[in-house]
């Protein structure tokens, strides 16, 4: 399963680097064996657990021998999480084609890839006795800062 | 011999733990310094002009000869054909030596003098015969049972890449002689590691590699016997392998040139004599003496753990400069990417281009511990200890 992962990470950063587009191309390879009912032949699964797997091992051996043993484990995990976030992600991209905002078209949350959903600057200071210089109810005083 | 000072020659040391000699062994700086030397001082053809330039490189290349003819004690450096590697040294002699008979190979072959040989044998409705090993050493019983007058060529491994074993080549050839056959040898892994005396040897064709003998990547060499060069086809044809040409027809050169089309590696040829100077400056028997003395501190340490088991022949004296092995039927890849990624200890892993061993074996792989000149005690303990850490990782 680390094949499908490493499909979509690399993949991405093949966009700007030839290094991972040949690893990139690799998992694919893997992926589209994997969802053929066919062994992966290229080894990039095993060679990504060994290289983790050694990695860990110079900080703590006995993390190392938990994740080598549970490795499709961690990548079942792993690959949950990568799905979950690229719903997630979606869900995000068509509210802001939709509705202008990220997260739906009645939020005021912040929206990163729409400014105007961004809290506007407070123009106050916290006074000696904790209250702030604006307008009553718009801000208050939070550890010495004014935050609306 | 103080090894501790070679490895200073060698800075890429202080950074990691190179077992992987048997592939592809390290340059010291002087090698480095040579290379370097001819494309700042004298980057010309060699062979052609009659500039200064040009007749450095002549200097040079046949002063590279003369290295190499001393390492191996070889009668004339004219016997000596420059080629790219051990690989393309045997398929030159597979493809201009007129074979008229059968072919017998060890059952330890590399691929570079096995595939040529069943591709020759197929092609030419010759007969090839395989020798096999009892307990990792070869079955000279074997031998002198199949060798009759109907073999015509006995091309063999002289040392091999898989686990270190050395074939009895003296008696093996002495027997070929008897029988009308030809010799050759394939000393990719022997000629980096212990003395080669070719005019007391008296195999009629040798081949072998520079980038496994601290010598630079793509160049390696085929010694013959003059009579059996004189008879041998080119493989390739072009400049330099003739002395004149009309538009119907050529007349040859003299071996070795005939045999080395167009522009050569010089760097490659240059780099190669200075490595034959510096393996002939610490001297062949104190290598194969520290190959051991370290192999020895390995094979203990491997021996001692549980599910470990060792290719070849059992004795390490007889496969000094490797080990090669097994651990529980694990995979052979995994164990040489932990310890990369854990110890920065570089090892080959797989079937080292000897697939047919394997193959007929039923074992999937091995990972190999091949040394060399550079390598110490604290390579050795490096490995054990690494190997120990991940056994407790591999279960």
């Amino acid at each position: 399963m680390i094949c499908v992962i490493a499909m979509v990470v690399f993949g991405i950063l093949g966009i700007f680097s030839v290094r991972y587009r040949t690893i990139a191309k690799e998992s694919f390879e893997c992926v589209f064996k994997r969802i053929t009912f066919r062994p992966c032949t290229t080894g990039l699964d095993e060679r990504l657990k060994g290289q983790i797997t050694g990695r860990l091992m110079k900080k703590s051996p006995k993390v190392a021998a938990f994740t080598y043993k549970h490795f499709e484990v961690f990548s079942w995990f792993f690959l949950i999480l990568l799905i979950g976030s690229l719903i997630y992600s979606g869900i995000g991209a068509y509210n802001l084609i939709a509705h202008g905002n990220c997260n739906g078209p009645d939020s005021d949350d912040i929206c990163i890839f729409n400014p105007a959903t961004y809290p506007e600057d407070v123009d106050c200071e916290c006074t000696i006795d904790g209250d702030c210089t604006c307008p009553e109810g718009e801000c208050t005083c939070l550890d010495g800062q004014c935050v609306p | 011999m103080n090894f501790d000072k070679i490895r200073q020659d060698f800075p890429i040391l202080n950074k990691v733990t190179y077992l992987d000699s048997a592939c592809m062994s390290l340059k010291p700086i002087q090698v480095i310094d040579k290379i370097n030397e001819y494309y700042k001082e004298y980057p010309g053809c060699g062979g052609r002009g009659m500039h200064s330039i040009s007749k450095k490189v002549d200097e040079e290349v046949l002063n590279a000869r003369k290295e190499i003819q001393k390492l191996l004690n070889i009668k004339k450096e004219d016997q000596i054909v420059f080629s790219k590697n051990t690989t393309e040294s045997l398929n030159l002699v597979y493809n201009g030596l007129k074979i008229n008979g059968g072919i017998i190979t060890t059952d330890k072959e590399h691929n570079s003098n096995l595939v040529p040989v069943i591709r020759l044998c197929k092609k030419n409705g010759l007969k090839h015969t395989t020798i096999g090993s009892k307990d990792g050493i070869f079955d000279l019983e074997e031998f002198k049972e199949k060798m009759n007058r109907d073999v015509k060529l006995v091309s063999m491994v002289h040392t091999s890449n898989l686990d270190g074993s050395t074939i009895p080549a003296k008696e093996i050839i002495k027997i070929a002689h008897e029988n009308g056959a030809l010799t050759m040898l394939d000393g990719a892994q022997s000629a980096p590691h212990k003395e080669i005396d070719l005019k007391k040897l008296d195999v009629d064709l040798f081949a072998c590699s520079g980038h496994k003998m601290l010598g630079p990547t793509g160049i390696g060499m085929l010694y013959g016997k003059e009579e059996i060069l004189d008879k041998m086809e080119q493989f390739i044809l072009g400049g330099e392998t003739v002395t004149n040409s009309t538009y119907n027809s050529y007349e040859i050169e003299k071996v070795p040139n005939r045999f080395e089309a167009g522009l050569q590696h010089y760097s490659g040829i240059i780099g190669f004599g200075e490595a034959c100077r510096y393996l002939r400056k610490v001297g062949m028997d104190n290598i194969v003496k520290q190959e051991l003395k370290v192999n020895q501190i390995i094979d203990d340490g491997l021996r001692n753990i549980e599910g470990v088991s060792i290719l070849g022949p059992e004795d390490v004296g007889l496969r000094p400069g490797i080990t090669s092995f097994n651990y529980k039927n694990k995979d052979v890849h995994q164990i040489a990417l932990l310890l990369d990624h854990s110890k920065k200890i570089m090892m080959r892993s797989g079937q080292h281009c000897v697939h047919s061993w394997f193959n007929k074996h039923n074992i999937k792989g091995s990972v190999r511990a091949s040394l060399y000149l550079y390598n110490n005690e604290e390579d050795a303990n490096k490995l054990v200890d690494g190997f120990k850490q991940v056994t407790k990782i591999l279960g």
